[in-house]
């Protein structure tokens, strides 16, 4: 061998690495995620179906992308061995790590999708989700019969095609609940307690029961007492904008309120400019958190959890954690009742809503599935009863019992139903969450989420709890809230598509900016300057294009009433 | 060779050598080297000129799902709404303000805190205040928004019950709702967390400057202060004046994070800068031709700002960059 043989070797091989470089660079993106979608869950599968294969049910894996946060499965996962064993179905999940947009914005731009992903409607509109009418016609039985009564509902109203299936709100027969988790004016149930029980209706009797309260207890387990906190941080701003609409006796429309499938914003309103008065007002005495206004979630929820905060209004989901940790902290008479208060007695009270479908969540197959047969196959073999009976109570025998033919607990299997750990081993709910579902009762009369199960939840009541039930006389926190009225047809308008880019988009995103610079300001004003301030916000209101964003809602509103009604 | 003495202008930057024409002899010679730089060059390429291609989107309406012959072009559409939305003016006075002021702030505080800590001759000191000062560096933006939140908080923030116990304040100060204090408490998050990193390099620049300096200007009887103004600051002059023109660059870059971590409603009219309303208007809401607009308008500032820098830099006579 020559000098000039080795040196075309090193040439060659300075090439190839050079390449190589290149072409990592190149394709990163795409080839690393197949590669480690492909690996993993065929290590998995190899480890769960071992011995158990059958040859007639052909193993498929279904690679699913969720837009929250989660936490895999264990690999021995109970639920989802016997999904695989009986379906041949396998799920290779990924939770959505940082942001959603930005992570949505890289996916649509690469056409990089799995299988199945969670609704949005920049996925829609960016074209990524196939049409699944004609595919549940024709392979999906029963998702056909399931979603029914919501077909005409479920159409993308852009194009007419169905593009996902709603995960909550498709109820086959009565709706069943004992758990409230929609907004309220929440208050901490000592105070009810202190109070003797009273029925508290109005806005001003809220106040007062929490001006009392603070006054006699300046601080709780040594903390300042809070009177009331406001959230409005990023999307959570709803704890700002939303409760003029409930104070007039009307239901949960996001940014308007609906007369007559008629839209119209309500932030400049005067019922709206009451309740912020009366906020005004609070601040003079010292009941509205300094803080409010400055703190981002984490900081809200960590003074909720003290238990020093006597109310706020809220969404219950948006605080459960808050309420967890009082539960942890054995301070159960600090978490928090909803109330459903109104301006006047005159008003009945519209918070809790029949649930309406809901359009903007749930799994949309995408453009890139291999299979979608199989996957909508799959779908439809899960929302048989028997399969919804595992996925939502467990195995009988293991997870729960049946006595008379009602299911039941015992007290070691409910503390497993709300361990965090357990679950990731024997219930598969990153896919339940976001799957179509029976929601309500199954044939034989046993409600389909276990908490609802009206033994289950006296059971599972604390001491303190039933002292108040009892008190009031009501089976659950559900019952100081008026029965709802059958939804108008277009209800709500919170989950109208708005169109991404569009003026009535941007109409939204600027009412909300205004919004949030101005109500702060208004509340925080000293009572002098408060009409002032109100007036200046009116003000700036008019400059925005409300129009555009009414005009697109009541378009919507329309169309629904006209598409929806129609069965 | 002297101009006083032969009375001819001597050229002080004497002409590099005359090109050497490139030969295939010399292409044959230097093959090794070519072949070396073509991974490089192909990933700057790839990385830095083919992105660019991206910026068309800002003169269309870009659709996601279409392809680049059906995407409807719009002309300067999205660069009027930038222009001509009220909003925009006052956010590009917080981008210019809070930048600015981070880049001063950041600058002097670096360069104070690499003199000072030249000046300990303390070995295991020096060490210690160097890896204390700079271990903020290495935590993310997030969790330092948050201790900053923490600290500035009116029930037990630690700004406040020092301001108290020294009676600078009679009543807990609710900082994170002012719009004037805003820029003030981004700019000092931004020394908290960087002060000590900066200052390495500085130190790095000090360590190499000529002992015999520092001797000689002993002997005729400078003391530290003269020291530190005579020799030390001049020494690292050209690190200083590099680091600064670099800076400048990226002046528009202040972000998102502390800004959008830190403010709220009431201080919105302080703490909004370009990133921010380029993710509202622009990401948020799909619209990506609008946050490609707003990327180019900030590309655009940042490379005329990195150059009349240099070309200032130029003109008194400093180092440069280009």
């Amino acid at each position: 061998m020559g000098g000039k043989s080795i040196s075309k070797f090193k040439l060659s091989l300075i090439a190839v690495l050079s390449l190589s470089f290149a072409l990592a660079g190149c394709g990163g993106n795409n080839s690393s995620n197949t590669a480690k979608g492909e690996n993993k869950p065929a290590e998995t599968t190899a480890a769960t179906a071992a011995g158990t294969e059958d040859n007639k049910i052909e193993p498929f894996e279904v690679s699913i992308f969720l837009g929250e946060a989660g936490q895999q499965p264990t690999p021995d996962n109970k639920i989802y061995k016997m999904i695989k064993e009986k379906t041949g179905a396998s799920f290779n999940f990924e939770f959505l790590a940082g942001d959603l947009n930005q992570k949505l914005g890289v996916m649509i731009a690469g056409s990089d999708y799995p299988d199945l992903m969670t609704s949005n409607t920049k996925l829609t509109g960016a074209g990524a989700f196939i049409p699944l009418e004609d595919l549940i016609e024709e392979h999906a039985p029963n998702l056909k019969a399931h979603y029914a009564d919501y077909w005409n509902m479920m159409k993308d109203p852009n194009d007419g095609h169905i593009y996902t299936l709603p995960n909550y709100g498709a109820y086959n027969g009565k709706m069943s609940t004992t758990y409230y988790s929609g907004p309220a004016f929440w208050i901490q149930k000592a105070i009810l307690k202190d109070a003797g029980y009273p029925t508290v209706k109005t806005l001003d009797e809220y106040f007062d029961l929490i001006v009392k309260y603070k006054e006699k207890n300046p601080t709780i387990d040594g903390t300042p007492t809070i009177g009331f906190e406001i959230l409005n941080n990023d999307w959570r701003n709803w704890g700002l904008f939303n409760a003029p609409q409930h104070l007039i006796g009307h239901p949960n429309d996001g940014g308007v309120v609906v007369n007559d499938n008629v839209a119209e914003i309500f932030a400049d309103k005067d019922y709206a400019k009451q309740y912020y008065k009366k906020l005004n007002e609070m601040n003079q005495l010292g009941i509205i958190d300094q803080e409010t206004f400055v703190q981002n979630y984490d900081q809200y929820l960590a003074k909720l959890s003290s238990g020093a905060v006597l109310g706020m209004f809220d969404q219950h989901w948006n605080f459960g954690k808050a309420e967890d940790s009082l539960t942890t902290q054995k301070k159960d008479e600090r978490t928090y009742v909803g109330l459903p208060l109104v301006f006047d007695t005159n008003t009945k009270d519209y918070y809790l809503d029949r649930p309406a479908l809901n359009l903007n969540n749930g799994f949309g197959i995408t453009v890139n599935a291999k299979d979608p047969v199989k996957i909508i196959k799959l779908m439809d073999t899960l929302i048989q009863e028997d399969w919804q009976k595992i996925l939502t109570w467990g195995i009988e025998g293991e997870d729960y019992q049946v006595e008379n033919g009602r299911f039941i607990r015992n007290q070691e299997q409910r503390d497993n139903a709300v361990d965090a750990t357990w679950k990731l081993g024997n219930k598969a709910e990153a896919w339940y969450a976001t799957a179509p579902k029976l929601q309500g009762y199954f044939k034989d009369g046993n409600s389909t989420d276990a908490a609802a199960q009206p033994e289950e939840y006296k059971a599972g009541l604390k001491a303190y709890d039933k002292e108040i039930l009892d008190a009031y006389g009501f089976n659950s926190y559900v019952d100081f809230f008026s029965e709802p009225e059958p939804n108008p047809v277009a209800y709500p308008a919170w989950s109208i598509d708005l169109v991404e880019g569009s003026d009535a988009k941007i109409s939204e995103t600027k009412l909300n900016e205004l919004r949030t610079k101005y109500l702060p300001k208004a509340i925080l004003a000293s009572p002098s300057d408060f009409d002032k301030v109100w007036n200046d916000f009116v003000g700036e209101i008019g400059k925005v294009n409300v129009k555009a964003y009414e005009d697109r809602i009541n378009e919507q509103l329309k169309w629904r009433f006209d598409t929806w009604s129609v069965k | 060779m002297d101009e006083i003495l032969t009375g001819k202008k001597v050229n002080r930057h004497p002409k590099r050598k005359k090109k050497q024409p490139i030969t295939m002899t010399l292409i044959k010679n230097q093959k090794q080297l070519i072949w070396m730089s073509v991974p490089l060059l192909l990933y700057i390429i790839l990385f830095a000129y083919v992105p660019v291609w991206g910026w068309t989107m800002a003169f269309q309406d870009y659709k996601p799902a279409k392809a680049f012959g059906e995407q409807t072009w719009v002309g300067l559409k999205h660069f009027e709404f930038l222009f001509t939305d009220d909003n925009f003016l006052r956010v590009l006075r917080n981008t210019l303000a809070m930048g600015l002021i981070n880049l001063i702030l950041g600058f002097v505080t670096a360069i104070v805190l690499a003199l000072l800590l030249n000046e300990i001759k303390n070995v295991m000191w020096k060490r210690t205040v160097q890896t204390i000062s700079y271990l903020p560096h290495f935590l993310s933006w997030i969790i330092v928004t948050g201790i900053v939140a923490t600290s500035l908080s009116v029930n037990d923030g630690i700004i406040n019950i020092v301001l108290m116990k020294l009676n600078l304040i009679d009543s807990p100060i609710l900082w994170l709702s002012e719009g004037k204090y805003f820029w003030g408490i981004v700019g000092a998050s931004n020394v908290w967390k960087e002060v000590g990193w900066s200052t390495i390099i500085y130190l790095a620049a000090i360590a190499s400057i000529d002992p015999a300096l520092y001797e000689a200007a002993e002997i005729d009887g400078a003391n530290r202060y003269r020291k530190m103004f005579n020799v030390t600051l001049p020494g690292i002059k050209a690190t200083i004046v590099i680091l600064l023109i670099m800076s400048i660059g990226h002046v528009l870059d202040v972000g998102f994070e502390v800004p959008y971590l830190l403010g709220n409603g009431l201080v919105m009219d302080w703490s909004e800068t370009i990133d921010i309303f380029v993710l509202k208007y622009g990401i948020a809401q799909g619209n990506y031709s609008l946050a490609t607009a707003g990327g180019i308008f900030k590309t655009v500032v940042s490379v005329t700002l990195l150059l009349l820098a240099n070309w200032t830099s130029k003109r008194l006579g400093e180092e440069r960059l280009l």
